[in-house]
């Protein structure tokens, strides 16, 4: 498995951000929605805490896996109607632009609260904005509904990706899965060796 | 001989008890006790809204100055609501037991240039020792008064417990008082 991509599939480093900043986000998104609840306590703290380091992580990740991508290229779409590489493409668009909105509207939201932010105890980030009760708030909402609709997306993605896989049989998802072998004859460009 | 030398000794001996004290000050607004800490790898200012101190000071007659504080711990502010909502309960301050913290001194020395306060502080049912800076400026009749020092939380059980983690929140805490004092 070549750490480029190739005409075929995905190389090992565009897999490896892909699927790294998917757990990553799910993950927080979900671990994101539990913490609320908590009472306060120093767990509370420290849940919080790591719930920031891999959302900023989560952040870090996507700007090395924009820059990789755009050095890397992408393999050629799969042969496929019009209509559904314009969808797939949109929805990479739009996923991209959740991918950053939710960790930075987190980091607003923060911001506006007035609280520090430290990666994994190690170092402080600035805030991006002075500290305002009432627009915290609202950014609070905001970053909730960005993972509710980011969950939408997701679940078009996921679901396109697994119509391929079981009814049109050919390799939209195995190109982009870290173990998988491609299936003979499927390919849209580029000879099978 | 002896006449004056009985007089000598009965001057100095009614003159001695003002030879040896302080002047008395009292506290005027603008006065304000606070500290920083810090939480997360930031820090954070506090202060106490309600608190009173009788001062009795003269860097010339530092033996028999005195600061003797009372400080209100359930009118501790620092910006924020959750923070301030916890430092009065129990894991922290707990003014349900404890209302009140109380700083007063048993010694002053010259360290240097700089005056030094020792006293006993009591705070959570604790009491133990702690030095303060000072730093006095006659204005007028009166005096601006700046003491800073350092307490160390963990010594009096504040934010003890589950809270003692000082990676997360410091372990000490800077006092800071200015002072603007009349004299009495």
């Amino acid at each position: 498995m070549s750490l480029r991509s190739d005409d075929r599939r995905w190389g090992s480093v565009a897999k490896f951000f892909h699927w790294i900043v998917a757990l990553g986000i799910l993950g927080n998104g979900v671990w994101g929605l539990l913490m609320t609840g908590m009472a306060p306590s120093m767990s509370k703290i420290n849940i919080y805490a790591l719930h920031k380091s891999i959302g900023l992580t989560v952040l870090a990740l996507f700007a090395l896996r924009l820059a990789w991508r755009l050095y890397d290229g992408a393999p050629p779409d799969e042969a496929m109607p019009r209509w559904q590489r314009f969808g797939a493409h949109v929805t990479h668009v739009v996923l991209y632009g959740f991918i950053l909105a939710l960790p930075l509207s987190g980091w607003l939201f923060n911001s506006l609260h007035g609280y520090p932010l430290q990666w994994f105890k190690l170092f402080n980030l600035p805030a991006l904005a002075a500290r305002n009760d009432d627009l915290s708030e609202l950014a609070g909402e905001v970053h909730e509904w960005l993972f509710y609709l980011l969950l939408v997306v997701v679940i078009g993605h996921a679901g396109a990706a697994l119509k391929h896989h079981y009814f049109d049989q050919d390799n939209v998802l195995r190109r982009m899965l870290p173990f998988a072998r491609l299936r003979a004859g499927k390919t849209s460009s580029g000879e099978l060796t | 001989m002896i006449r004056r030398a009985v007089s000598l000794a009965l001057t100095l001996a009614l003159a001695a008890p003002f030879a040896v004290s302080a002047a008395d000050y009292s506290v005027q607004a603008g006065s304000t006790l606070g500290f920083t800490s810090n939480f997360q790898g930031s820090s954070f200012d506090g202060h106490f809204n309600k608190w009173t101190a009788a001062i009795s000071y003269d860097p010339a007659k530092l033996a028999s100055s005195k600061f003797d504080v009372t400080v209100d711990l359930a009118t501790a502010k620092t910006g924020d609501n959750d923070r301030d909502s916890a430092l009065p309960g129990p894991d922290f301050f707990n003014v349900a037991k404890y209302p009140q913290a109380h700083f007063v001194t048993t010694a002053f020395h010259q360290q240097g240039n700089q005056v030094v306060a020792d006293g006993m502080l009591t705070l959570r049912g604790v009491t133990k020792p702690v030095s303060l800076s000072v730093v006095f400026k006659p204005q007028g009749s009166g005096a601006t008064l700046d003491v800073t020092g350092t307490v160390k939380r963990l010594d009096f059980g504040v934010g003890g417990g589950q809270y003692a983690d000082t990676s997360v929140i410091g372990a000490d805490v800077k006092v800071i008082a200015h002072l603007v004092l009349t004299a009495k």
